[in-house]
């Protein structure tokens, strides 16, 4: 491969980019079902649906960018919030239900917003316009702000859950449910909470996607496809694992379809999955 | 026992003949060939549940449909094998590279499966998608001919490009295969499936290797995935690898829906709700964008209160009616 630098160093960034909010997928996932023992598939429409949210707000009323975002996530946390209550905990303890469950979600979102957006695709106003030069590839400002956004809500997720009192009652729920119970800590109040925060990063996520890519209604799938992945690179509910799961996902991304064109592209992910479940079964950061 | 054989006899004598009779009474091509995508479907999504028999939900099954349609439509277009051999290999393709992917996949946790398998269809979408030399890229793989005619001696030679030819070709090649499943679930071996799902430590503690048995058990659900999907691919004459056609993730979650809104546990579930969720759709055909909220709807209102699927519902009704009746009846104890 004789590619220039530069072309190397923009795959890495773009893979980087858009594994940042990969990483905020998977955080939500993995708080998800370590709390509530759940596979939420949906996950990806509440992603869509968070960035449909903040189009709306931004391009229909004229709210500001921010504002915008911060009432998508509240919306879609108090979303997750209603979610949880009414179809996810009457069947918290079967494994079949919360998935078939979660595919009807699915089904729904997907179709109401096809109904209700339209199929066509649409943009939500770029955060900012420009790119710096960095060793001599372009980095698109609206990127890196999308990227600090990112690790903004990561860093705010690790100190809520090491130094809160409700954080370490999340945790502690997480590690031991009957356990928590006994120290008086409501199994149903952190359901609820892992539902919230996890829809806040999923709205958060697609509103920062939306902002960079394009919106439809089939946006969600890819990122929840990433998202699964990097879990199982990272292993079930630990944060670092995410996170350095999904930013070594972000460089494979960008890097593997300039190397090797995008079919050895798409079957890079599966491979990794596969050679990681051989090594070592419960993920690179995971424990039993 | 007797009168049991006999009804049964009956029974199957009677679904032969509304099998046959169908396409008749109904009369139009639009109508068989929703037939027979309802009968490759009702043989995918018993395939399915063949996996939930060791306690295993699929999110990839369509995987490996796609497996045995492309490997059967390109074993017949550029080796230039017969359709007769050429499906069969399809679905021996899909089972070989379920067999290889049976051990890393099944020693991880129930809820890893489901995200594994998922994965796997997607990139074997993804393939399809960009290997252009071989499945013709992102405009899919075109004119893929129909079976070869076969000449039977008194008869004569018998064509299939035609729907209706079609769809006896595939009404026999689908129960075949149902039967094989029916029998497969009621041997020796499927009572090992059973053993496994319920407690895999019980199952190990017999003797059972359970590691086998689920290699084994995904590998034949895999097997019939590929042949519903040769037929699939014969039938449709096209095959394309865009994420909203017949390959997509969308397409799994059907699937699964069609297996619980029937009711997993028993045999005839499957096919029960693929047929009861084609009537609900083609009943609703003037909706068209609303069909997706419509099955994810009934998916849900399912689950939550008949998680036994439609199989259930006479014990249901039963139950309902007899409190009805008689509300104030005691419970007795046997003495």
């Amino acid at each position: 491969m004789d590619l220039p630098a530069q072309v190397w160093v923009q795959a890495i960034v773009n893979g980087l980019a858009l594994g940042w909010l990969y990483v905020l997928m998977a955080l939500g996932l993995t708080l998800i079902m370590s709390i509530m023992g759940i596979l939420q598939l949906a996950h990806g429409e509440v992603y869509m649906i968070g960035a449909y949210v903040t189009y709306y707000c931004c391009v229909s009323f004229g709210v500001n960018f921010y504002a915008a975002m911060f009432i998508s996530m509240v919306v879609m946390a108090v979303f997750g919030i209603f979610m949880e209550k009414f179809l996810f905990r009457p069947v918290r303890t079967q494994i079949l239900s919360p998935i078939v469950i979660s595919l009807g979600l699915t089904l729904i979102l997907m179709g109401s917003a096809v109904v209700g957006f339209g199929l066509y695709e649409r943009s939500i106003p770029r955060l900012a316009q420009g790119s710096f030069v960095f060793l001599g590839s372009a980095v698109p400002k609206d990127r890196i702000i999308a990227v600090g956004f990112a690790v903004a809500l990561l860093l705010l997720l690790y100190l809520f859950l090491k130094k809160s009192k409700y954080g370490q009652a999340m945790v502690a729920s997480a590690q031991s449910r009957e356990g928590a119970l006994l120290r008086g800590i409501n199994p149903n109040l952190m359901s609820s909470m892992a539902m919230a925060i996890g829809c806040a990063l999923a709205a958060a996520a697609g509103t920062l996607a939306g902002s960079i890519l394009m919106l439809s209604p089939s946006m969600g799938t890819f990122p929840l496809l990433k998202g699964l992945v990097i879990i199982v690179l990272g292993g079930m509910g630990s944060l670092l694992g995410a996170t350095i799961g999904g930013i070594f996902l972000g460089v494979i991304d960008g890097v593997i379809p300039v190397a090797f064109g995008p079919a050895v592209a798409s079957m890079a992910p599966l491979i990794i999955v596969i050679i990681i479940l051989l090594v070592r079964p419960q993920g690179l950061f995971g424990h039993e | 026992m007797s009168r049991k054989l006999l009804i049964n006899i009956l029974s199957i004598i009677f679904l032969a003949a509304v099998i046959i009779a169908l396409p008749i009474t109904l009369g139009s091509v639009y109508w068989t060939s929703i037939l027979v995508i309802m009968g490759i479907n009702i043989l995918l999504v018993s395939s399915l549940r063949t996996l939930k028999l060791v306690g295993h939900i699929s999110l990839g099954h369509v995987g490996f449909s796609l497996i045995g349609a492309y490997g059967s439509a390109l074993l017949l277009m550029k080796v230039g094998i017969s359709f007769w051999i050429a499906i069969f290999l399809g679905g021996l393709m899909a089972a070989v590279i379920a067999l290889a992917l049976a051990y890393p996949f099944l020693r991880v946790k129930g809820i890893y499966f489901v995200l594994l398998t998922l994965l796997t269809a997607e990139t074997f979408r993804l393939i399809a998608r960009y290997w252009p030399s071989l499945t013709g890229g992102v405009w899919g793989l075109l004119r893929i001919p129909p079976p070869n005619p076969i000449t039977i001696p008194v008869i004569g030679t018998i064509t299939f490009d035609s729907v209706n030819n079609y769809y006896y070709l595939a009404a026999v090649i689908v129960s075949l295969s149902l039967f094989v499943l029916y029998r497969l679930e009621r041997s020796r071996l499927g009572f090992k499936w059973r053993v496994i799902q319920d407690s895999e430590v019980l199952a190990q503690s017999v003797g059972i290797n359970v590691m086998w048995h689920k290699a084994l058990n995904f590998t034949i659900a895999s097997f019939f995935a590929g042949i519903a999907g040769a037929l699939f691919a014969h039938y449709q004459h096209a095959l394309s690898p865009q994420p909203t056609a017949r390959f997509g993730l969308l397409a799994s979650v059907y699937l699964i829906v069609y297996m619980v809104v029937g009711g997993e546990s028993k045999f005839a579930g499957p096919i029960i709700g693929t047929v009861f969720l084609t009537m609900v759709s083609e009943l609703a055909r003037g909706l068209e964008e609303y069909r997706p909220i419509m099955i994810g709807a009934i998916a849900i209102l399912t689950m939550l209160f008949m998680p036994e699927g439609l199989i259930g519902l006479p014990k249901r009704v039963k139950l309902w009616y007899r409190k009805l009746l008689k509300p104030k009846r005691r419970v007795q104890c046997p003495t």
